[in-house]
Parts: structure tokens; C-alpha cells; sequence
């Protein structure tokens, strides 16, 4: 027995215990651990076998050993103890100092320190791995891009050969699907490699000095139409305190409005888009441009505002829509990129407006270069959507060009009539907005059917249709004969596409403010 | 014949000692990190191909991030030393050759194994190449997660215990 026994029997929190030099133990007092005497020390807990290589490898002689911190286990109970091994010549002592609470209080120090190491690791190896695959996969598509391009320039290439050629009407519709859908492919892959462009930071700004109003040119005639098709308004208001020309990427400038006016006008079936052109403010060389653009659209969800600028996202009620989802990620993208800021209010079945702010420079010194001579504008009314027209011609190759030209316009229908007779035939039984008229037709030539229709009806929207007539010569002579047989105009043939669309627009315009 | 060999395992904290001690002494597996304070210590008892029964006392130590903070008692009566370091985290074998050194040098005559754990969470191919570069010397790459490579480590250290 050791002199410690009795001053520690007492104390709940320390057991201890005597052994023999074969690790049986002879005494204790179970304060801790119920091991009955005469049994193996070895059998209680794996950790008392550090015992035998304390005896097999030295002789013996007095030591004392201690380890804190052990965990010892009995039946489902564990305490961490601190213990103490004391080999003197006649026996082992063990002493064994229960810690557990302290041990735990510790514990709860440790585990917060280290988890939250484990932790901030384990999510810095996440983003390095979403990054990786991120940038390899915008590698990937960004120098894919001419691998794809190639094939497919060579199917638009074709197709508008073979469109040329000479096709049955099938064909014809055939082939106009092969290319409407090329450039719609085509689209699509210019989105997706621009956006990851962008992502990859491949993209390069180019800025260059343009008229500003060529950007809105473009889209007012791309956008006209649409509307015109779709039944909907659309209004370009421009701020006149714009400077004529500035500095600025004109093709992302472009990108940016032509997505977001694509997508307002995808979104919208009724109503008006508005697109509006305003200065913030100028400052020495600087100015900022706001973009509005307005729709009476089936606008956005308040919890979805967040979600539309991301990419391939469709909200719930635009999925029924045509798009990859890119148009809005590109432009949020692309405004980043440009220093600008983008804004969207949208409130579901009343519409949406997106506010883009981007910066331009502009020459403080310059204000205008030299003109160059711009081309014969034309502008159709806005009353209507499409407008009728009646072509009064016996040539099939002159049918089929003007036919094509007015139906590819998409703001016309055309009928057609191959004799005067026939001509007024029609006329008199639906009304057109405008008669094209071949002077050289078989029995009743174009100047006898104009004079008909002229003088012989009461009815104004007979009498006062706009004709313009088709001649072979350009002459000052033919030109009299036209005016005075009652035509508003004439065209020489062979004419050109935006010649005929210009008079067309011209006289149908004039008709309507009379 | 029955032998008893004490093993300890030692590494950064987080490397995975607990899981390689669970995995092998009760086949289980969790996400969850729970800390080790000091030392826990289980035996299992393997039977090797010779007919000798090895009793493997397991030390799974808290760890450390230097080695010499590691408690000296610990490491008293020891065959074998596991050295654990985390395949995903560079700071756990960034020391592991001035660890190896230290460890052979106060301890002449125990066995040294390097482990690389979380194998699962790896490319192979990349980190042994990096290993390479490092100039990292390992023995085996374990999961403990997928029981890749486990129970064949501790039953070839078993192995070499025994000769
Ligand atoms: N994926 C994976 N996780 C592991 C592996 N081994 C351990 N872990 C996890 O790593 C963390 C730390 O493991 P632990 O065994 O407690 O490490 P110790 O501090 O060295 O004992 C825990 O969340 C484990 O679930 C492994 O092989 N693969
Ligand atoms: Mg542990």
C-alpha cells in the first residue's frame, strides 16, 4: 500500500490502483472504475498494456510515468483522465485523475477552433474547383467559337446561293426555314461564346469614335417592323443635348440594346415599348448616357428580379418563350464590363423597364465631320400594321421581283392582277392602300385603267388610291404622260429595292396626312 | 504465438487519424469532425496469413502542428508510427520531412508510415505528381471515406510488425 491511500480514498474524482509485475490488479478502490480485484489490469483498457513494455524493456527500477488526457472506457461510460504509473521494486501504482469536465470544456474550445479551419478550407477548395471548371469550360467554348463558326458560315453561304437559284415556291419556303434557322443557330452561338468571353476575360473593349444616331438607325428599322407584325407600338425618343458623335464600344453599345430590346419585344403581346435616349450628365470629355426601355409586357417576379441576369435562367412564366436565356446574362455582363450599371422595375402582367447607365467620351474640340450623303429615308404610317397593295403586272419576272421585295419588307400584302380589266376588277371589290401599276399591259394599258379608276367612282378610297406607275423609260415625256393620266408617281424599271420601297412609303404617307 | 504492438497515430489535426482508426477498427465512416482531445486507444486483433495473432494497440493522438508539441509520453513504448497527412491540405505535409526527421531521430527504432489521406477527394494522377514535385514521400494513399487502401495498410504494417 502507498502512503497516498489514505488522503485520496476520500476524493470521488481519483481512483487508485495497485498491481503485480503481471499487471493483476491487487487493490483499489473502484472510485472511478469498477475492475474487480484479480483480474487482468491488461483486460480493463488497451491503454494499461503500455505497461508491459514499460517491464519487458528495462530492468526494472523506480520510474514514475505520466500521460494526460487518456480516454478509458467501461462499459458506455468514458472519462478522460490524466494517470499516473509508478513502478517501484515491489509493485505498480496507477493513479487515475478523472478530468472529464474540464477535458470537455476544452474540448468544445478546440472543436470550434479546428472546425472552423476544416471549414474555410474545405470552401476554398470548393471555389477553386467551380473556378477551374468555370474557366476551362469558358476556354473551351471561347476557342471552340471558330470551330463552329466555320461550318456553319458555309450553310448561310450556301443557302443564300441556292436561294438565288431558281426554286419552286415549296422550295422557296423550304429554304428561307433553313436559313432563318442557320441564323438563329448562329445567334445563339455568338451569345454563348461572348459570354464566356466575357467570363474568361477575353473580352477587348475597342472604343471608337461614331455618330451616336446610328446606333438607334438600326434598330429603328429592325424594330418597326417587329412591331408592325406584332400588332404593337413602338416609340424611339431620343435627348437632342446628345453630342452628334461620341466615344464608345458602338458594337457592345449595340449588344447590350439590341438584348434588351429583343427581349421586351419577346415579352410583349399588347401595348407599347418605349425606347428612350436621355443625358445624365456631362462632365469635360465625359457624358453618361441613360438607356430606358420600356414594355407593356408580361413582366417579372419580385423574387425573380435577381435571377434574370443570370445565365440559361428562365423565370417560371418565360418559359414558354423562345431563347436560350443568355440575352440578359450578356447584357449584365457586358455593362459590367463597359463601367455601367443596369437597373430593372418590373411588376408581373404590367411590364418591365430596364435603365442602363453606360459612359462615352466625346472630342470636346470636333463637333461634326463632313456628311456623307445619306440615303432617301422612308417611313410607312404607323396606323397600320401592313398595308395592302395591288400590283398590275403581266410579266412574271417583274411579278415575282416586286412580290418578293414588298413580301420580304413584311409590312405588305400584295395581290396581284395581270390585266387592266382585272385591275379594277379588284379594286373594286377590296380597298388597297396603294396600286402599282405596269403601263404596258394588253388591252386596257395602265393609263386607261388609272383614268377608269379615277373618274369613274363615287367612292373616294377607289378614286383617291395612290398609284404609281412602272415604265421602261426614265423620260421627261413618260413622266407627263404618268402625272396627267392621274398616277401620284412613277418608277423607271429596272429600278432598285429601297427606290421602290421609298416611293411606295412616300405615297402611301402622303395619302394619309392628306 | 500472440504479440502486442502499439501503433500511434500522428499528423495535423483534421487529416483524418480518427476515420482511418474508425474505419479500421469498427468499419464506420462519418462526415461529421469531432475534435480528439489527448489520445483514445483501441486494440484489434488481426489474424495474419503466418497464424500469428497480432493485437494492434491503436493510438489515435489529437495531433499536433508541430511535432515536438506532441506529448512525449504518448509516444513512449511505440512500434509503430503512422504519420497522417491530408491529401487536400498542403499546410499538413508542408513539414512532413522535418517531422519524419525528428521522429527517426528520437525514436531510432520504431517503424515510420506515411499516409496521404482523403484520396477521394483527389485527382491520383495530379497529386502524386505533386507529391513528386514536393519531394513528399508517402507509403500509401488512403480514403477513409471510400475504405480505400485501409484495411491493406494496417494488415501489411501488421505484417512487418511481426518480422
Ligand atoms: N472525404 C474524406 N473526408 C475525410 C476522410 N477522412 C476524414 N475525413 C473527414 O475529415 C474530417 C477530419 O477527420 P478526423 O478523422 O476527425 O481527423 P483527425 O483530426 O486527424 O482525427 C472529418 O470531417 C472527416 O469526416 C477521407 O478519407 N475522405
Ligand atoms: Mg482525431
Amino acid at each position: 500500500m502507498t502512503g497516498l491511500e489514505g488522503k485520496l480514498h476520500f476524493n470521488q474524482k481519483i481512483q487508485f490502483i495497485t498491481l503485480s509485475f503481471d499487471g493483476v490488479i491487487i487493490d483499489t478502490d473502484n472510485n472511478l472504475f469498477s475492475w474487480p480485484k484479480n483480474t487482468s489490469i491488461y483486460d480493463a483498457h488497451p491503454f494499461f498494456e503500455i505497461i508491459k513494455g514499460f517491464l519487458e524493456n528495462d530492468a526494472i527500477t523506480q520510474n514514475e510515468y505520466s500521460f494526460p488526457c487518456i480516454h478509458i472506457e467501461e462499459d458506455n461510460l468514458e472519462r478522460i483522465c490524466d494517470v499516473s504509473i509508478k513502478i517501484d521494486l515491489k509493485e505498480i501504482v496507477v493513479l487515475l485523475f478523472d478530468y472529464t469536465q474540464k477535458y470537455n470544456e476544452l474540448n468544445q474550445i478546440a472543436q470550434q477552433k479546428n472546425e472552423s479551419i476544416l471549414k474555410s478550407r474545405e470552401l476554398q477548395l470548393k471555389n477553386e474547383y467551380l473556378l477551374e471548371k468555370e474557366n476551362f469550360k469558358n476556354n473551351f467554348i471561347a476557342n471552340i467559337n471558330h470551330e463552329i463558326r466555320t461550318p456553319l458560315t458555309g450553310i448561310i453561304g450556301f443557302t443564300e446561293v441556292l436561294e438565288k437559284t431558281k426554286l419552286s415556291f415549296e422550295q422557296e419556303e423550304l429554304v428561307r426555314i433553313i436559313k432563318r434557322e442557320s441564323n438563329h443557330l448562329g445567334s445563339l452561338i455568338e451569345d454563348m461564346v461572348d459570354i464566356s468571353k466575357i467570363e474568361a476575360g477575353q473580352l477587348n473593349i475597342i472604343n471608337e469614335r461614331f455618330l451616336f444616331l446610328d446606333i438607334v438607325k438600326g434598330f429603328k428599322e429592325t424594330y418597326n417592323r417587329i412591331a408592325e407584325e406584332k400588332g404593337i407600338d413602338f416609340e424611339i425618343i431620343v435627348d437632342p443635348n446628345i453630342q452628334e458623335y461620341i466615344i464608345g464600344d458602338k458594337t457592345r453599345v449595340h449588344q447590350i440594346l439590341n438584348n434588351v430590346l429583343n427581349n421586351a419585344f419577346k415579352f410583349t403581346d399588347e401595348g407599347k415599348i418605349t425606347f428612350s435616349i436621355t443625358k445624365n450628365y456631362q462632365r469635360t470629355n465625359k457624358v453618361s448616357i441613360n438607356f430606358k426601355i420600356t414594355d407593356t409586357g408580361i413582366g417579372i417576379l419580385n423574387k425573380d428580379l435577381d435571377e434574370i441576369f443570370k445565365r440559361f435562367t428562365r423565370v417560371e412564366h418565360a418559359k414558354n418563350r423562345p431563347g436560350t436565356g443568355l440575352g440578359l446574362a450578356i447584357v449584365k455582363n457586358l455593362v459590367d464590363t463597359l463601367h455601367g450599371e443596369i437597373k430593372l422595375i418590373s411588376e408581373p402582367d404590367k411590364g418591365s423597364t430596364f435603365s442602363i447607365n453606360l459612359p462615352f467620351q466625346f472630342d470636346i474640340l470636333k463637333t461634326s465631320i463632313p456628311k456623307i450623303k445619306k440615303k432617301k429615308k422612308y417611313k410607312l404610317p404607323s396606323t397600320k400594321k401592313k398595308f395592302k397593295i395591288l400590283l398590275v403586272d403581266d410579266e412574271e419576272v417583274n411579278q415575282y421581283l416586286v412580290m418578293k421585295i414588298l413580301i420580304n419588307h413584311g409590312s405588305f400584302y400584295v395581290d396581284v392582277a395581270i390585266s387592266g380589266e382585272q385591275a379594277i376588277n379588284y379594286i373594286e371589290k377590296r380597298f388597297y392602300d396603294l396600286v402599282l401599276m405596269d403601263l404596258k399591259l394588253g388591252v386596257m394599258d395602265g393609263y386607261k385603267a388609272t383614268h377608269i379608276i379615277r373618274n369613274h367612282y363615287g367612292d373616294k378610297q377607289i378614286a383617291d388610291v395612290p398609284i404609281i406607275g412602272f415604265t421602261a423609260k426614265a423620260t421627261e415625256i413618260e413622266r407627263e404622260k404618268c402625272l396627267k393620266s392621274g398616277m401620284d408617281d412613277f418608277i423607271s424599271k429596272p429600278f432598285e429595292q429601297e427606290d421602290l420601297l421609298q416611293k411606295i412609303a412616300k405615297n402611301i404617307q402622303k395619302k394619309t396626312t392628306v | 504465438m500472440k504479440l502486442s504492438k502499439k501503433v500511434v497515430l500522428l499528423g495535423h489535426f483534421g487529416v483524418g487519424k480518427t476515420s482511418l482508426f474508425r474505419r479500421f477498427i469498427d468499419d464506420a465512416f462519418s462526415e461529421d469532425y469531432k475534435v480528439t482531445l489527448g489520445v483514445q486507444i483501441k486494440k484489434k486483433v488481426i489474424q495474419l496469413p503466418s497464424g500469428i495473432e497480432l493485437s494492434m494497440v491503436i493510438w489515435d493522438t489529437e495531433g499536433h502542428q508541430e511535432i515536438e508539441n506532441t506529448r512525449k509520453s504518448y509516444l513512449l513504448g511505440s512500434h509503430a508510427f503512422i504519420y497522417v497527412f491530408d491529401l487536400t491540405r498542403k499546410d499538413t505535409y508542408i513539414n512532413l520531412n522535418a517531422d519524419i526527421a525528428y521522429l527517426k531521430q528520437h525514436h531510432p527504432k520504431v517503424h515510420i508510415r506515411i499516409i496521404g489521406n482523403k484520396l477521394d477527394k483527389v485527382s491520383e494522377r495530379e497529386i502524386k505528381k505533386e507529391l513528386k514535385q514536393e519531394s513528399i514521400p508517402f507509403d500509401c494513399l488512403t480514403s477513409a471515406k471510400t475504405n480505400k487502401n485501409v484495411s491493406t495498410f494496417f494488415n501489411e504494417l501488421a505484417e512487418e510488425l511481426t518480422k
